[in-house]
């Protein structure tokens, strides 16, 4: 019985920390100063119809501190992020968009970060070489501006609050690779002919034994 | 003796309730020993082992155990390979919610048919060759997943791998010719457990592989297909070790078979009239459906939905989701085992209200797991959500070899099916849609196991009543005779084909409970000389 009574105050003991855990998290998007940073995002390629293709296509990612911020003095670092657009998120939960920013998932691919100082209001400008592992879709840039805590105060987005204007469309890598196909068709070919080659000698042995 | 023929259920070990119902072994006064048979384990006079000898690998009874439920669970690993690694193939794949859900559907549709087909080849072919064929030929379509491009080809990939499932019937055929009668229902238990367990091994297994292909260099879009090639060479392992190792008999192989004609044999049409009129078999379809079709429905998304819903990584919700899986290797023989000790104090109606306890208690906690907000009480909650559901399973098998005796091959194959089929109902209704998100899915799928046992309080037995009423006391109509016999009519009982069903009818009146057996024949007749 003693045994009993301490697994179930050891469990009561995890759920309490979870749940105080838990309270600590909700910081919302909603609370952060919107429109901070200005963030433009030039695809290498543009055009009606263009579709970036990834590992290949760049994007030309310029960001700085808008006139207007108020929460300035605050910045520590500036996150650069990927996000995907209203179109990609459709029929995807995992990918859905939450004012918790703990549970927001519209945002995951880091683009990169850089440690910010009063002197470097003036921005940045760099290239971005499309990762091998972005899926297809819709995407617009996002930049945070994160404090000492690493929790976000204030963010910039290269299109606008409807995220309508500027998006870009990109195309996976197939991840198919010939030597891997090739691969695949030699093993399923030795499969099939093993087990033929199995069976037809032992069919033989058996004729074999049964003639004499 | 037992019926010769070996089938799931034929087992009269345990049905007096005298003796220990998961014994390891059949004594010799009730099955004589060939002694000049020379062999690791004692056997029979058909040379069937009579002792099940868990951690040997003598040739050839335990050998081909080994081999049976290993290849069994191999099929269950490349079956459900893809559910771990679905965080990443959607992305390649540019995969919406409903093509992951029709995965998962087709995952699990493939094998009702092809399990209806193995019983046929097993016939024709054995079941070495069985196994061997199907684990061999399916290998192509687990090296198939390398050209994938996107949700169709991903579809129908996983329906092709579904296919090898019906390694179950090979696996249960295999061991009916190597282990006595007697004890063949604790081995084909033990077989369908640990192969269930594939399950879990997979969500461990690919994304460890996934991540060693991925510290080697591959991009993650290369490495996951790349990742698929080890459930592939299993599959040839096993075929190979399979032919190599294996043999039909214990004797030898097949090549001089010789199909003795003892029992007339009995015309499907027969059987098949006698399973689909019987209306507890529609009962028990459903209720599998939503305990082993709930576990297949959980094995495809629970990884998914611990990766998603707490942000773990692949490998950790990997970790949580094979203990889900894994829990059959105890929970399966476990809700047997509290059936048949529920049957020693309350008969058959303990039995049915065991089953509805369990099953009924596995549904609550798939609703508390689907309500759960945090990660601990999530995981407390999906592992005793499995307990439930792999005994509910266990307990389940513990009753359908009383529903008929003639037709029992039949319907512990419909069963079966009905499992698969619930677990495609699940999927299509609660996951591959975007009106529930997986955690109301969940928690919907809860409900519905709870609703779907319900009809546990239909299943009458006259001989031996239901959870609410008791046996019926009608002199003739009530005795356990009667049942098993009214599924012969006068003709056949003229020729006296019913005498298999009148021995069972005698073995099974343990069922009765704790009064019948106070007042049952002394110890020493044993039933097997009857």
């Amino acid at each position: 019985m003693a045994i009993h009574k301490i697994l179930f105050a050891s469990l009561l003991i995890c759920l309490l920390i979870q749940s105080s855990h838990a309270a600590t998290k909700e910081r919302l998007f909603s609370d952060l100063e919107k429109s901070a940073l200005e963030v433009t995002a030039t695809p290498s390629r543009v055009g009606e119809g263009v579709v970036l293709a990834a590992g290949v296509d760049k994007l030309s990612i310029t960001w700085k501190v808008s006139s207007t911020a108020t929460k300035e003095p605050e910045f520590k670092a500036i996150k650069v992020k990927l996000c995907y657009a209203p179109a990609s998120q459709v029929d995807r939960p995992w990918r859905k968009t939450e004012n918790e920013l703990f549970k927001d998932k519209s945002c995951p691919h880091k683009i990169s970060s850089w440690s910010y100082d009063p002197a470097m209001k003036a921005g940045q400008s760099f290239d971005y070489t499309l990762e091998r592992d972005i899926p297809t879709g819709t995407y617009f840039v996002r930049a945070y501006a994160v404090d000492t805590k690493d929790h976000e105060v204030a963010f910039g987005q290269s299109t606008n609050e409807d995220k309508t204007t500027n998006i870009f469309s990109v195309q996976a890598i197939s991840g198919r690779h010939k030597s891997l196909d090739i691969a695949s068709v030699c093993f399923s070919v030795f499969s099939v002919v093993a087990l033929l080659v199995f069976f037809v000698n032992e069919k033989r042995k058996a004729k074999i034994e049964q003639s004499k | 003796m037992g019926d010769p023929s070996g089938e799931p259920g034929s087992s009269m070990h345990g049905v007096t309730g005298r003796e220990q119902s998961f014994a390891f072994s059949v004594a010799s006064p009730i099955v004589p020993t060939d002694t000049t048979a020379k062999f690791d384990l004692p056997v029979d006079t058909e040379h069937k082992a009579k002792v099940f000898k868990l951690f040997s690998f003598a040739n050839p009874h335990m050998r081909t155990f080994h081999l049976s439920w290993i290849s069994f669970s191999t099929c269950f690993v490349s079956t459900f390979a893809a559910a771990p690694l679905v965080p990443i193939i959607r992305e390649n794949l540019n995969l919406t919610k409903q093509d992951i859900g029709n995965a998962g559907v087709a995952s699990v549709s493939g094998s009702i048919f092809s399990r209806l087909v193995m019983g046929a080849v097993c016939d024709l072919l054995g079941p070495r060759y069985g196994c061997a064929f199907l684990v061999m030929l399916s290998a192509p379509t687990v090296f198939s997943m390398s050209f994938v491009a996107d949700a169709g080809g991903f579809i129908t990939v996983r329906f092709m791998i579904g296919f090898c499932l019906a390694t179950f019937v090979s696996c249960q055929y295999w061991m009916s010719t190597m282990f006595n009668s007697q004890i063949i229902g604790l081995v084909n238990g033990t077989a369908a457990g640990w192969g269930n367990m594939g399950g879990g091994i997979t969500q461990l297994l690919m994304p460890v592989v996934y991540e060693i292909i991925r510290r080697c260099g591959a991009t993650a879009f290369t490495a996951w297909r790349l990742a698929f090639f080890v459930p592939g060479w299993l599959h040839i392992i096993m075929g190979i070790l399979v032919l190599t190792l294996g043999q039909d008999l214990p004797d030898g192989n097949r090549s001089a078979l010789e199909k003795k004609g003892e029992v007339a044999k009995d015309k499907f049409g027969k059987i098949m009239w006698y399973a689909v009129t019987n209306y507890r078999t529609w009962i028990f379809v459903l209720l599998y459906g939503y305990s082993m079709g709930v576990e297949l429905s959980t094995d495809n998304v629970i990884a998914e939905y611990f990766f998603d819903r707490f942000h773990l990584k692949l490998h950790t919700a990997g970790i949580i989701a094979a203990s889900f899986g894994m829990a059959n290797f105890f929970a399966r023989p476990a809700g047997g085992y509290a059936s048949d000790i529920a049957a020693t104090y309350f008969g058959m109606r303990g039995r049915l209200w065991a089953l509805w306890i369990i099953q009924t208690a596995g549904g609550l906690f798939c609703v508390w797991l689907g309500r759960a907000n945090t990660l601990v009480t999530a995981i407390v909650a999906m592992i005793l959500f499995s307990l439930g559901a792999q005994a509910a399973c266990g307990a389940t098998f513990a009753i359908v070899p009383f529903v008929s005796r003639r037709a029992l091959g039949i319907i512990s194959g419909l069963t079966g099916a009905g499992g698969n089929f619930g677990s495609g109902l699940t999927q299509l209704i609660f996951f591959s849609t975007s009106q529930f998100t997986t955690e109301q899915g969940l928690t919907w799928m809860g409900v519905m196991i709870v609703a779907c046992t319900l009809p546990v309080t239909l299943i009458h037995f006259p001989q031996w009543g239901s959870m609410f009423l008791p046996p019926s006391k009608d002199p003739v109509k009530g005795t356990e005779e009667h049942y098993y016999a009214s599924e012969w009519n006068e003709q056949e009982k003229q020729k006296n084909m019913h005498q298999g069903s009148l021995r069972f009818a005698e073995n099974s009146k343990s069922e009765g409970g704790r009064r019948v057996r106070s007042a049952a024949t002394p110890p020493e007749n044993t039933p097997n000389n009857v």
